[in-house]
């Protein structure tokens, strides 16, 4: 059987700003009505990605195919199929309503704009009959990131790029922004591309997670990255301290700030009293956070407090079953410093 | 201070017994100054727009223009347009000196730097995150210069508000290409130099009001779009 043609396909796509490169994605491909994550610290160009994705500018170098065909900013095969919605609730100066209509207006939809309105406002539950007709300034950040949002799915589209969409919202806000998002997917077939710092939560709906690091895909799935500066220690390993006397031990780093990058299956969670039986082994004390499983893999992770650091460690079941691993729980992590690659 | 007190009461008996030469020059004056304001505001918007929000080289240097052309004094504009529209003129066979048209022409060159410099101001301090939401919606490049436009309204409004200011205040340009003709070119403001210099005080308030209660109109007018 043919496999499906991809929405998105990106090819030796390269974004510099005022010269310097921001992005350079040699080849992504996006499946229709999938969900994809995309997960990096600030600055590692996810916010390019999607802005290029939704066709606001053109790349320097490289093209982003849709539906097959090489699209650019303003074509008419992609200007009313794919919308993004950013970070900052921004809106429009005029009233929710307008706001919504927006969208219908530019496609030349001259039917009764209120029907689809209201619907785009109770999904993201609001009341249109008290919201619909507020002005833009008479909402608060998280009211205005739904009507926002509202406004995009209003038009029920192809593909939705949401860019940290719950960022800068409370809560409820944010569990209602993420409940209205999925139901694109589930009711439209939607393709969905977000962007977020919650790892978990892109972790439990996506089909793919994608890690961006200085502008470049760095691997899919669960992952850790630890940004330095790193300090020698006596026995030739570096460290990054964590406060309260733990540092986080690695071999040699190519520079002093070099980013280290640990795949969770290469840390173990162990006994105490094992730990004195390895040898070449780094050992560090942490406290379980949260004990969740990833969509794509679904494998189970848990969420390690060391320090200041989160770290995200692979659990086999069996050994989630004999140390009766939950939040709270104090556990020691082990890793070899040679299984660090460095970005 | 009686004269002064005398020349109210006798302004306010001008304007409602519709006295035929102060309402000349309050006609004159806003065929004038309409003319100017169409021809600023079409010109001056899309310049302005394009100043503050297309990049292209040498756009500081066209800004510093614009902002010198901001002090351009009425007696200067008056004697260049003069100077073109006269006899001897290039554009002398058009037969513009002395008429409302070649007031007009020299109104436009004073009230378009400020709307272009004003609008383009606005649409500089447009938030960045406009264009993005306009295309992200499906925006064709006209409904994103229509809409960019329209977010910036009360800008644009503000550049036309301040340039109709200068345009119905000046008195150079009106006096040197107008010629202060009775019944013709006689605006409010050559009107009132030239009562005061008669001492005729009551037409020169009664004028005065006038030129107060239009602006007093324009800004209700503003205000009320404001709202909407």
């Amino acid at each position: 059987m043919k496999a499906p043609q991809p929405i998105y396909r990106i090819e030796n796509l390269v974004h510099r700003y005022n010269g310097d490169p921001v992005l350079a994605v040699d080849h992504l491909d996006i499946e229709p009505a999938s969900i994809m994550g995309l997960v990096g610290p600030n600055g590692s160009g996810k916010s390019t990605l999607l802005k290029l994705m939704a066709f606001i500018f053109r790349p320097t170098h490289g093209r982003i195919l849709f539906d097959g065909k090489p699209a650019l900013p303003f074509d008419e095969s992609v200007r009313f199929q794919v919308t993004l919605l950013t970070q900052d609730p921004y809106l429009m100066k005029r009233t929710a309503f307008k706001n919504i209509a927006y969208g219908l207006k530019v496609r030349g939809n001259r039917e009764d704009w209120t029907r689809p309105v209201n619907d785009a406002l109770a999904m993201v539950g609001l009341d249109p009959d008290i919201f619909s007709r507020r002005q833009w300034d008479e909402l608060s950040g998280g009211e205005a990131q739904r009507v926002a949002l509202a406004a995009r799915l209003v038009l029920k589209p192809r593909v939705l790029l949401l860019d940290e969409p719950t960022a800068s919202v409370d809560a409820a806000s944010s569990e209602l922004i993420r409940t209205a998002s999925l139901r694109a997917r589930s009711e439209w077939g939607t393709t969905l591309v977000i962007a977020s710092h919650d790892r978990q939560w892109l972790y439990d709906v996506c089909d793919e997670v994608i890690h961006l690091f200085k502008g470049k895909p760095t691997g899919t799935g669960s992952s850790n990255m630890v940004f330095g500066p790193w300090v020698p220690e006596e026995n030739g390993l570096f460290a990054k301290p964590l406060g309260d006397g733990i540092r986080f031990t690695v071999s040699k780093p190519p520079n002093a700030d070099a980013t280290a990058f640990i795949d969770p299956a290469a840390i173990r969670i162990i006994d105490s009293a094992e730990a004195s039986a390895l040898a070449n082994i780094v050992f560090v004390d942490g406290t379980v956070s949260r004990i969740a499983s990833e969509k794509q893999s679904g494998n189970l992770f848990a969420d390690v407090r060391v320090g200041s650091l989160t770290l995200v460690v692979r659990v086999d079941e069996s050994h989630l079953a004999a140390m009766t691993l939950h939040r709270g729980w104090p556990v020691t992590l082990a890793y070899r410093p040679d299984s660090i690659r460095w970005l | 201070m009686d004269f002064i007190l005398a020349g109210f009461v006798e302004a306010i008996r001008l304007l409602l017994g519709g006295d035929g030469q102060t309402w000349s020059a309050v006609a004159a004056t806003l065929k004038a100054s309409s003319g100017s304001m169409a021809a600023s505001l079409t010109l001056g918007i899309p310049l302005g727009f394009a100043l503050g929000y297309l990049d292209f080289p040498a756009k500081r240097q066209v800004r510093l223009l614009v902002d010198t052309a901001l002090a351009l004094p009425t007696v200067f504009i008056g004697l260049v347009v003069y100077a073109f529209i006269s006899n001897r003129g290039p554009l002398g066979e058009m037969g513009l000196l002395f008429t409302l048209t070649g007031i007009a022409i020299g109104q436009t060159i004073l009230a378009l730097p400020v709307v272009i410099a004003l609008s383009a101001t606005a649409v500089e301090s447009m938030d960045r995150h406009l264009r993005t939401l306009l295309i992200s919606l499906g925006a064709s490049r006209r409904q994103l210069l229509f809409s960019s436009l329209w977010e910036v309204r009360y800008g644009v409004l503000a550049a036309g508000l301040t340039a109709y200011g200068r345009v119905m205040t000046e008195v150079g340009i009106s006096m040197m290409v107008g010629g202060n003709i009775k019944w013709h070119t006689r605006t409010i403001t050559t009107a009132i130099a030239l009562e005061t210099g008669k001492g005729m005080f009551s037409t020169g308030i009664a004028l005065g009001l006038v030129l107060i209660a239009i602006a007093f109109g324009v800004n209700v007018c503003l205000s009320f779009l404001r709202n909407k």
